[in-house]
């Protein structure tokens, strides 16, 4: 997610009071509501309805994400170069909410009448690495993962447009050699529910995310004397307002970020995924011009060839993107600061650490088989091996963006 | 208190017509408007689960890879 936070890192009571006073940008706010009407009207017209309430549960998550900043690429970059451990700590309390309401719900989704979902599993072998490492490094280049390009985007941060554009043109390209990846070794799926059960699949989960919770505190207070109590602070300005405006506390974000995860897999059927949709927007932008995806192994499997065919109103993906987007886009007019992150202008440097840091995430996320949000966060929350091995492999890539990005001209 | 606005409305409703417009043009070659317009014999991707993929994207089992060759 972003590593600039879009609602200004200026966290100072000062700063804070100027917050409050920030008016809502009406034309943004109507655009943002209009856009999501009209869509939301197309769809009711010719999708299946549960595609109208999945565009709005990503309207709620854009809105989470952007009033919540809640950056997983910062909060990755700030445990290593500052030592503030506040992010971290709030992802692990995110993927525990998740691990508690998600796991459950699949394990009995028979006995709860849910029976045609399924969690978010993926193989576990050199693609899934290599892709993960190859996130993790694009994502601090790019400036966010997956739905931290989506939501600042939506914002109207023009930086994080050519991380789009590049994550767009890296996703096609992934989809080009996935097989070829797929063919060096590798295995099957591992399903922690299938193997230990649902409580003590849950129990393993709870307990390594705690005990990386009290590692990442322990190493902010190693350096700082103390712990910051970013996760529970309370709103700097009045409940209201802060659901509104923004600024929310990261407990907030957590617990909205899994609530909106489980109704996206009660609805849609799976979790919350992004980067899907990027390869498919390219791959019909490639089609449009001609190229023949028939000859692309990847767009002859069931599932990419029927999405290829078909409407962008009807793939779950890109619906929820473009509710996330929009969602961004109204979260941003109500705290009066769409746009803000363009102020100023953009050099060669993080012009080009923005496409390289794009094209490395879209190539990654079809390796890896998703982003922070596909693989870690619903990867995780579905109790998929895979999902632990992408965060370790992301966070390891990750170090070596953070000790690039100087050079790009970004400030760590 | 005036505030300065960051951007031009004009360019903000000018790209989200484009976008619109592209997904209208996407939609109205798709296999769904077909099928919303009585054609008959057309699959449509409405059910996105495939039961023999391995991930989310659709890709095949590592197994049935090594199957297959």
């Amino acid at each position: 997610m972003a590593s600039v936070n879009p609602t200004s890192a200026t966290t100072s009571p000062g700063a804070a009071a100027v917050d409050g006073a920030r008016r809502v940008d009406g034309f943004v706010v109507a655009t943002a509501l209009a856009g999501l009407a009209l869509l939301g009207a197309l769809i009711w017209l010719e999708a299946p309805i549960d595609r109208l309430w999945l565009l709005l549960i990503g309207a709620g998550l854009g809105v989470a994400l952007y009033h919540a900043a809640f950056g997983f690429t910062a909060g990755w970059r700030n445990l290593v170069t500052k030592r503030r451990s506040g992010g971290m700590r709030a992802q692990m309390l995110l993927l525990g909410i998740a691990t508690v309401l998600i796991v459950p719900v699949l394990g009995f989704a028979g006995e709860l009448g849910l029976a045609g979902i399924s969690g978010t599993l993926a193989p576990v072998g050199t693609s899934l690495v290599v892709g993960s490492f190859l996130f993790g490094f694009g994502m601090q280049l790019g400036g966010g993962c997956g739905s931290g390009t989506l939501f600042t985007v939506g914002a109207g941060n023009v930086r994080m447009v050519i991380t789009l554009a590049a994550f767009i043109a890296g996703s096609v390209l992934g989809t080009m050699h996935l097989p070829w990846w797929l063919d060096q070794p590798g295995f099957d799926p591992v399903n922690l529910v299938t193997g230990l059960g649902v409580v003590p699949a849950v129990a393993l989960q709870l307990a390594v995310l705690a005990a990386l919770a009290w590692w990442f505190a322990r190493i902010e207070r190693r350096h700082h004397g103390a712990v910051d109590r970013v996760i529970l602070r309370r709103p700097e300005n009045g409940w209201a307002a802060t659901l509104f405006k923004g600024s929310w506390p990261l407990l907030w974000g957590a617990v909205a970020l899994a609530v909106l995860n489980l109704a996206t897999l009660v609805v849609a059927g799976y979790p919350w995924g992004i980067t899907f949709a990027f390869g498919l927007w390219g791959a019909k932008i490639l089609q449009a011009v001609g190229v023949d995806m028939a000859h692309w192994e990847f767009w002859t499997w069931d599932y990419p060839s029927l999405a290829l065919k078909d409407s962008l109103l009807v793939n779950i993906v890109s619906v929820m993107d473009f509710g996330l987007l929009l969602g961004a886009m109204l979260a941003a007019g109500m705290a009066g600061r769409f746009n803000r992150a363009s102020r100023r202008r953009l050099s060669a440097g993080p012009v080009a650490s923005a496409v390289l840091g794009g094209l490395a995430m879209g190539y990654g996320a079809r390796l890896g088989f998703g982003c922070n949000i596909g693989a870690m966060f619903s990867g995780i929350a579905s109790a998929s091996l895979h999902g632990w091995i992408w965060f370790a492999c992301a966070f390891a890539g990750s170090l070596l963006g953070i000790r690039l990005r100087p050079r790009m001209g970004l400030e760590n | 208190m005036t505030q300065r606005r960051d951007y031009s409305r004009w360019r903000v409703l000018a790209v989200l017509f484009g976008l619109l417009v592209l997904i209208l043009a996407d939609h109205i070659n798709s296999a769904t408007f077909a099928l919303n317009s009585g054609q008959g014999g057309v699959e449509t991707s409405y059910s996105q689960l495939d039961e023999s993929a391995c991930a989310p994207c659709g890709a095949p089992c590592p197994s049935r890879r090594e199957g297959d060759g």
